[in-house]
């Protein structure tokens, strides 16, 4: 299933979510993290992209796993935080 | 003695040159081959740089930019698309580790925005730096930046308007929703300005540029002393901008 997301993160960015997930498992299979916001390093949003795979659709799984994920990549954003991504992922199930 | 750093001024160039001199800058500068560089820029012909996580596609109108002649790219720095005509652009490399750097992301934000509220300053403008990355005048945004960091080096590059057609900004970008872009237009025009609409005339492209270098300067208390791309950046330069910036599978990537 594909979907798409526009989300306005409070006091933040424009985030827009390209997702394509499995409905039967309730997880991610691929996703685009779009939009005007800043990340440290750039390319690292890349690895948070194919790190996301498989993960269920579920607030605190998401939660938890981009937690992990920028703590692993050593990511810094602005204009963008965990809990902003996750709800502009869990908009595309709306 | 102040420390001088260098100053290039290169004028008008392609959306592709731009893009890839700033990053031949970059390279040099993580080699420590040349001192912090400030340079300013103008665009021919007008263009449309994107974020580097925007999607092309969604952000832009190819077509209509196709049949204006306006190019576009995408940056290597973050943040929203910019519709490059009427400004001056700048940019600064120098070492994270330079003392007049913060370690601080947003805090070197504000730092090099302050160079640019004190050569807007100097042409009799009162601004003010709003977080994360815009200056505004009168409650009216004048000036958009954006900041990468690699290899150690800071690279901010950043926008000021002297002059907005809106119209044909819209013509070019994509909305979100077709329907309210009448709206969205009216809107814009309430919240950006330009040097040219705030002080009721034309200022030269030169003249803003001096009045930047002055900004620069006074800013961070050195000397900007005019220099020339080394061979090195010039090489560097014109792969950048044939490997990369004018590349497909770079600004398609998203």
């Amino acid at each position: 299933m594909q979907s798409k997301s526009i989300y306005k993160v409070p006091n933040g960015k424009l985030l827009k979510i390209s997702l394509d997930y499995d409905e039967k498992n309730n997880s991610i299979n691929k996703i685009n993290i779009m939009g005007d916001f800043f990340a440290y390093p750039e390319e690292s949003i890349e690895s948070m992209e194919n790190e996301l795979k498989n993960t269920i659709l579920e607030k605190e799984s998401l939660i938890k796993k981009i937690n992990s994920i920028i703590k692993w990549y050593n990511i810094e954003f602005i204009g963008l935080h965990a809990e902003g991504l996750t709800e502009g992922i869990l908009m595309c199930k709306k | 003695m102040k420390e001088q750093w260098r100053l290039l001024k290169t004028n008008f160039s392609t959306a592709f040159t731009n893009m890839a001199v700033d990053r031949a800058v970059l390279v040099t500068s993580s080699e420590g081959k040349v001192p912090p560089t400030v340079r300013f820029y103008g665009w021919k012909p007008s263009a449309i740089s994107i974020g580097y996580f925007q999607s092309l596609e969604e952000e832009v109108d190819l077509d209509t930019c196709r049949k204006l002649g306006v190019d576009y790219v995408r940056r290597i720095t973050g943040g929203g698309a910019v519709f490059h005509e009427e400004e001056l652009t700048y940019s600064i490399v120098i070492p994270e580790a330079h003392p007049q750097i913060p370690k601080n992301i947003l805090k070197s934000y504000g730092r090099i925005c302050g160079a640019v509220m004190k050569g807007l300053e100097n042409l009799g403008i009162e601004s003010k730096y709003v977080p994360i990355n815009d200056i505004i005048t009168g409650g009216k945004k004048i000036s958009g930046n954006a900041q990468t960091r690699k290899a150690k080096i800071v690279l901010q590059h950043g926008t000021v308007l002297t002059d907005v057609d809106v119209d044909k900004m819209f013509s070019v970008l994509k909305v979100p929703n077709e329907k309210i872009k009448d709206k969205l237009i009216a809107d814009v025009k309430q919240r950006v300005t330009s040097i040219k609409h705030v002080l009721g005339k034309e200022i030269r492209f030169e003249d803003v540029a001096e009045a930047m270098k002055i900004g620069f300067e006074e800013e961070f208390n050195v000397e900007l002393a005019e220099g020339v791309l080394s061979k090195e950046e010039k090489e560097l330069t014109k792969k950048f901008e044939e490997k990369c910036f004018s590349a497909r599978d770079w600004n398609h990537r998203r």
